[in-house]
């Protein structure tokens, strides 16, 4: 006992300023290296703490913003209605707003392992997106009637991009396990369609869904250019997350299906309680991942004439002499995008950890 | 189900992998409670055999009777036949991600569609009988390899099946913990239970065994009982596999 704490003594003595000496300042290059990278470090602080704090405009018109020499915040508590709603009827603000909650609670509730099962997940799912849907749309309980064309804003990012998930996730389940069907007419159809759909630019595929299939199906079937485009975007979500799980499924332990079978579940059984809970283990970094990627994508569909968050961003700045102010704008859009994205990421790690509990 | 007299009966089982012939026309009957040992060369085909007993591996030729059930491809047949046979691997094959206590409700629950109370009731049970209810809430991963495989008995028995099935059951243990798990199986046997153990553990096939079966290149070469098999072995091959495996 005494050896080892006469071993440890020395580590417990290295105290902050010890090791900050050694790793930052332990020789002449060193020391300048450090100098230098806290000197830009710290200028840079400098000017965005007196550029977006000190000085900055926070309430105001853009002639105040002219005058001040910091950012002009001013411009988004002025347009901020419109960077989260588009155009979206004024008055109906508040519809557009609690239905964003609603995605938003939807995609939370989701993410907490009370909802994981067959039975409780469709039905969160229909009720959040049911209460989207009316709320948007209206035409109910006296709600005047909204058309998809004036969606806009964080809502719309937000359902194109939730949408997209909750399609392209069982989407993805199915073709993963198509792809590994003992018919090989099954697996091998299942192959050429994931390849062919991943040989292809998102952006193809979206403006195949807005512009090429009207022309093409039947009248009844071509819908709202909106949800061709969401189904566009989930499928190819899922012909890379198809491939995400079929590696999990891959480094699920021999013998895991064989013991399934030998105990009497039948098939669906052995997928849904054996294979895919582990697979999902397996694949949760990439996973999260590819959710990350379809949520940044969503963007995309400005092209398509779509007025999702950057493009209501854009129209912010573009009228009332709010001009020269995009910076704060884009700041404002990319801060939004970050929380999104970062809580993604944490959520992620967090599963990580919770789960290496149960696979030891 | 028609009633059957015999348990088990394989009449003429042929399996080939590809153009591989691995089993050549198999005779082999197990009476109720009977406890046969299948021993035999690595590669002979002993793991093949017992494998094709609940069909995880299908066969080509001959006819498989289970309970009086015949194993052909009606789906009815198979899952019939699954409920009732229970089967234990060389690597355990627990599930990870389940503990110990839902390792062993998950296909009661699912298949014998009993409820929840019943079969944690039930399971505890069993796990007591293999004297492992204390890690009723752990996971597969912080057991030893003796424990997983007392816990892989306890699952197949939660289904209570009428045959359990033993593929080489103690090959992957640490030797210290092979006497927990033979000690659990010969409780079994002792019990009634009808057995098929594919197993190197001599001791244990003269103390249960009702027969001992030595395959050879995917055929049936004795079939005899235990005090026979080791002191009169009738085949050449029977009396080298044995001087190699007791011999040294
Ligand atoms: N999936 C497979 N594909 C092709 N050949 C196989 C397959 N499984 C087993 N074989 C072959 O079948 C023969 C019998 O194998 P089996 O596993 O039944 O032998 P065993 O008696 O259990 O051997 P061991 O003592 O090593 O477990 C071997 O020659 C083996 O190479
Ligand atoms: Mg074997």
């Amino acid at each position: 006992m005494t050896a080892t704490t006469e071993i440890q003594a020395p580590a417990l003595n290295d105290s902050l300023l010890d090791s900050v000496r050694r790793d930052y300042f332990s020789s002449v290059g060193r020391t300048i290296l450090t100098l230098v990278c806290l000197a830009l470090i710290l200028s840079a602080l400098w000017f965005l703490v007196n550029w977006g704090l000190v000085n900055a405009v926070w309430f105001g018109t853009p002639e105040d913003c002219h005058k001040a020499a910091g950012a002009c915040w001013a411009v988004i508590t002025d347009r901020y209605r419109l960077i989260f709603f588009g155009l979206y009827p004024y008055e109906e603000q508040w519809r557009s707003a609690l239905a964003c909650l609603a995605i938003l609670a939807t995609v939370i509730l989701s993410c907490v392992p009370f909802f994981w099962s067959a039975k409780r997940l469709p039905v969160l799912w229909a009720l959040g997106y049911g209460l989207f849907y009316f709320l948007m749309k209206g035409g109910v309980f006296g709600m005047p009637v909204v058309l998809e064309t004036q969606w806009g804003g964080l809502a719309l990012t937000v359902f194109v991009f939730s949408s997209t998930v909750v399609i392209g996730m069982p989407l993805a389940i199915v073709l993963a396990l198509l792809r590994r069907s003992r018919l090989p007419v099954v697996s091998t159809v299942t192959a050429l369609f994931i390849d062919g759909i991943r040989s292809l630019p998102l952006l193809s595929i979206l403006f195949t869904a807005a512009i090429i299939l009207p022309l093409t199906l039947p009248g009844f079937l071509v819908g709202d250019k909106l949800y061709r485009v969401i189904i566009g975007a989930a499928v190819f979500f899922a012909v890379y997350q198809a491939e995400i799980i079929r590696s999990g499924i891959q480094s699920l332990p021999a013998g895991q299906e064989e013991a399934a079978t030998a105990l009497g579940l039948n098939y669906w059984q052995t997928i849904s309680r054996i294979v895919l809970p582990q697979a999902f283990r397996f694949a949760l970094p990439p996973t999260i991942n590819q959710v990350v990627i379809a949520f940044m994508e969503t963007a995309l569909i400005v092209i398509l004439g779509f007025f999702e968050i950057t493009a209501s961003g854009n129209a912010a700045f573009s009228t009332g002499g709010w001009k020269p102010f995009h910076t704060e704008v884009y700041s404002f859009v990319a801060l939004i995008y970050f929380v999104f994205t970062y809580s993604l990421s944490m959520y992620g790690s967090y599963l990580e950890r919770s789960m290496k509990l149960g696979l030891r | 189900m028609t009633t059957s007299a015999l348990a088990i009966e394989v009449d003429g089982l042929c399996k080939y992998y590809g153009a591989h012939q691995v089993l050549h026309g198999v005779n082999l009957t197990v009476k109720p409670g009977e406890k046969i040992v299948v021993c035999g060369p690595s590669g002979s085909g002993k793991s093949t055999l017992i494998r094709c007993l609940n069909k995880l591996e299908e066969h080509q030729q001959g006819r498989i009777r289970v309970l009086g059930t015949e194993l052909n491809d009606e789906i009815d047949n198979i899952n019939e036949i699954r409920r009732e046979v229970g089967m234990v691997f060389q690597h355990f094959n627990l599930f990870p991600h389940l503990t110990v206590l839902e390792n062993c409700v998950l296909a009661p629950m699912l298949v014998r569609k009993i409820d929840r109370k019943t079969a944690e009731e039930q399971a505890m049970t069993y796990l007591e009988r293999v004297k492992i209810p204390q890690k009723a809430k752990n996971y597969p991963g912080e057991l030893s390899g003796g424990q997983q495989q007392r816990v892989a008995i306890a699952r197949a028995l939660c289904m209570k099946p009428e045959i359990m099935l033993f593929d080489e059951p103690t090959s992957a243990l640490d030797p210290e913990m092979i006497s927990e798990v033979l000690d659990v199986m010969i409780q079994l046997a002792q019990g009634g239970m009808t057995m098929v153990c594919v197993t190197h553990e001599m001791g244990f096939a003269r103390k249960v065994a009702d027969r001992v079966i030595f395959m050879d290149q995917g055929k049936i070469v004795e079939d005899a009982p235990p005090a026979d098999f080791f002191d009169n072995p009738q085949h050449e091959r029977s009396k080298l596999f044995l001087s190699q495996i007791l011999g040294h």
